[in-house]
C-alpha cells in the first residue's frame, strides 16, 4: 500500500450572519486558497455556491483531528484505557447488583427444615416449607420462605420475603429484624439507604366484588 | 418377616418406655407375636414396667457378644404368651453397641416375631442412632410442650438422615403419639393443640393419649395400663395397638374434657 501523509491548514468557523461571512471572504479569500474551510453548524445553499465560486474546498460539521504532541497523545490514550477499565468495573458492578436483585443461583427446596439442621446456601433460596425451631438458614443471596419460620435466618441478599414469624430470629445483612413488624401475610424486607423497610405484599384475603 | 418399630422421642421422660410396654402388650393381646427390646443400655426400665425385673438372667449385650443364646435371653410375659421381652444390660454402657451386632440381632428377631419394638434411649447419641438404624418404622412420642416437640423434631431429622432404609432410598414410616394430653389445658389454650404439633412435625398421627394418673401406679406395679379397661390412657393404647395391627379404629378426640362437653350441651338448652 502506498500512502502520503501531509498536514492541511484548516479554517474553522460558524456562520451566524451570512452577509458578514461573505464580506469577510470577499476581502480575505486569497488568504484561504490553500486552506480547508470547515463550517460547523448550519450552512445554506447560497453559501455553498459562493464558496464554490471562490474555488475554496470546504467541509461541513466534521470533527477533524487537531495536531497534538506525542506526549499529549500518549496521555490521552492512557486516560482512555483507565477510563474504560473503570467504566467496565462500574458496568460489571451494576450488572451484578441487578442480577442479585432478581435472581442469583436460585435453590428451590420443598422439604421441611427440621431442628438441628443448618442450611448454607450460596445464592438465592426459595423455601416452600417450614423452618422449625432450632434450625438455621444462611444465604448469601435473597431469601423467600412461604411458611412460618421458628428457627434462625441469616440473609445477606437484597431482599427477603417472609410471613409472620413471631418465634423466628431474623438477621438481615447483619441487622436483627423485629418480628412484630412482620404482618400475617407475605412481607418484603429490603435494605434502602441503610434502613430496613418492611412492606406487606400479599393481602391475606381477597375481597371479591360479588 | 416382622416389622421393626423404634420408639423414639428425643427428650427424656415423655413416656417412651411406658408407650413401648403398653403397645407391645396391646399388640400381643391382639394375637400377634411381639417382642419388646430395651435399647437403653445402662439405664434399663422396661423390665420394671412390664413387671419382669426379677426374671432377667441374660441381656441383649450378652446375646450380641455370643455369651448367651437368644432363646435363653428372651423372657416370656406373664400376661400374654405372645409377648416377649429382651432386656438391656444394666452394667455396660452404650459404647458396647456396634452396627453389625445390632443388625444381626434385629434380623434374628424379625424372623421370629411379627412385631419388634425397640425402646430407644433419650437423646440423640450413639445408642439412639443404633436403635433407629435398622428400624422399618418409628413411633415418635411427644408431650404437648415446646421442648418435647423441638427435641422430637431433631430426632426425626436424624432418623431421616441416619436410617439404613433411607440410605437405600426407601422411606422410614413415622407415626406420632401425643402423650399426656390434658383436655382442660388444651381448651383454655395453655397446652399446644395437636393440630399445631402436627403442623410443626409434619408426620402422621397414630394416636393421642390423655393424661392419666393410673399410668404411674400401673408402671410401679409392673402391670401396663393397657390391661386396665377403665383407664382412659389404657383405652388409648388399646386403640393405637389395634391400628398398628391393621384395624381401622376412628380417632377419638381426647382434647375435649368431660366438663367442657357437659358445658357445651348445657349451653344448648340454656
Amino acid at each position: 500500500m502506498q500512502s502520503n501523509q501531509y498536514s492541511v491548514k484548516v479554517f474553522e468557523t460558524t456562520i451566524n450572519d451570512e452577509i458578514e461571512f461573505k464580506e469577510f471572504f470577499d476581502v480575505n479569500h486569497t488568504l484561504f486558497k490553500d486552506h480547508l474551510i470547515l463550517i460547523q453548524g448550519e450552512m445554506s445553499d447560497e453559501i455553498k455556491c459562493y464558496l464554490e465560486d471562490k474555488k475554496l474546498e470546504y467541509l461541513q460539521n466534521m470533527n477533524l483531528p487537531k495536531g497534538r504532541s506525542r506526549k499529549a497523545l500518549e496521555k490521552e490514550i492512557q486516560l482512555l484505557e483507565t477510563e474504560s477499565v473503570v467504566s467496565k468495573q462500574i458496568a460489571e458492578a451494576e450488572l451484578k447488583k441487578l442480577s442479585t436483585k432478581l435472581q442469583n443461583n436460585l435453590t428451590v427446596l420443598d422439604g421441611m427444615v427440621r431442628s438441628g439442621r443448618e442450611l448454607n446456601i450460596d445464592g438465592d433460596l426459595l423455601l416452600l416449607n417450614r423452618v422449625n425451631s432450632g434450625a438455621t438458614i444462611n444465604t448469601t443471596g435473597n431469601l423467600i420462605i412461604t411458611k412460618v419460620v421458628e428457627g434462625a435466618i441469616r440473609c445477606h441478599g437484597n431482599f427477603m420475603m417472609l410471613t409472620a414469624s413471631p418465634k423466628a430470629n431474623i438477621v438481615f445483612n447483619g441487622v436483627e429484624v423485629e418480628n412484630s413488624l412482620l404482618e400475617d401475610r407475605l412481607n418484603r424486607v429490603e435494605l434502602k439507604n441503610n434502613e430496613i423497610i418492611i412492606t406487606p405484599v400479599l393481602k391475606k384475603e381477597i375481597n371479591w366484588a360479588l | 418377616m416382622g416389622i421393626v418399630i423404634a420408639v423414639i422421642s428425643g427428650k427424656g421422660g415423655v413416656g417412651k418406655t411406658t408407650a413401648t410396654a403398653n403397645l407391645g402388650l396391646g399388640i400381643a393381646l391382639n394375637g400377634k407375636k411381639c417382642v419388646v427390646v430395651d435399647f437403653d443400655i445402662g439405664q434399663r426400665n422396661l423390665d420394671m414396667i412390664l413387671g419382669l425385673e426379677n426374671r432377667v438372667v441374660y441381656d441383649m449385650v450378652q446375646v450380641m457378644d455370643g455369651d448367651a443364646n437368644i432363646k435363653q435371653a428372651l423372657i416370656k410375659s406373664k400376661v400374654s404368651p405372645n409377648l416377649y421381652f429382651l432386656a438391656a444390660s444394666q452394667t455396660k454402657d452404650k459404647s458396647v453397641l456396634s452396627s453389625n451386632k445390632v443388625e444381626k440381632l434385629i434380623t434374628d428377631l424379625k424372623e421370629k416375631f411379627d412385631f419388634v419394638i425397640l425402646d430407644s434411649p433419650a437423646g440423640i447419641e450413639s445408642g439412639f442412632e443404633h436403635t433407629i438404624e435398622f428400624a422399618d418404622a418409628a413411633i415418635i412420642v411427644v408431650n404437648p410442650e415446646v421442648s418435647s416437640i423441638r427435641d422430637a423434631d431433631r430426632a426425626i431429622g436424624i432418623l431421616d438422615s441416619k436410617s439404613a432404609k433411607v440410605k437405600n432410598g426407601e422411606e422410614v414410616l413415622k407415626w406420632l403419639i401425643i402423650n399426656r394430653i390434658v383436655a382442660d389445658m388444651v381448651e383454655s389454650g395453655e397446652m399446644l393443640k395437636s393440630e399445631d404439633i402436627l403442623d410443626i412435625l409434619d408426620i402422621k398421627l397414630i394416636g393421642k393419649i390423655p393424661e392419666d394418673k393410673g399410668v404411674i401406679d400401673a408402671s410401679n406395679q409392673g402391670k401396663p395400663v393397657v390391661l386396665d379397661k377403665k383407664s382412659i390412657a389404657g383405652q388409648a393404647y388399646t386403640r393405637i395397638s389395634g391400628r398398628l395391627c391393621g384395624q381401622k379404629i376412628d380417632m377419638q378426640n381426647v382434647e375435649i374434657s368431660d366438663s367442657g362437653l357437659f358445658k357445651r350441651i348445657a349451653g344448648i338448652f340454656r
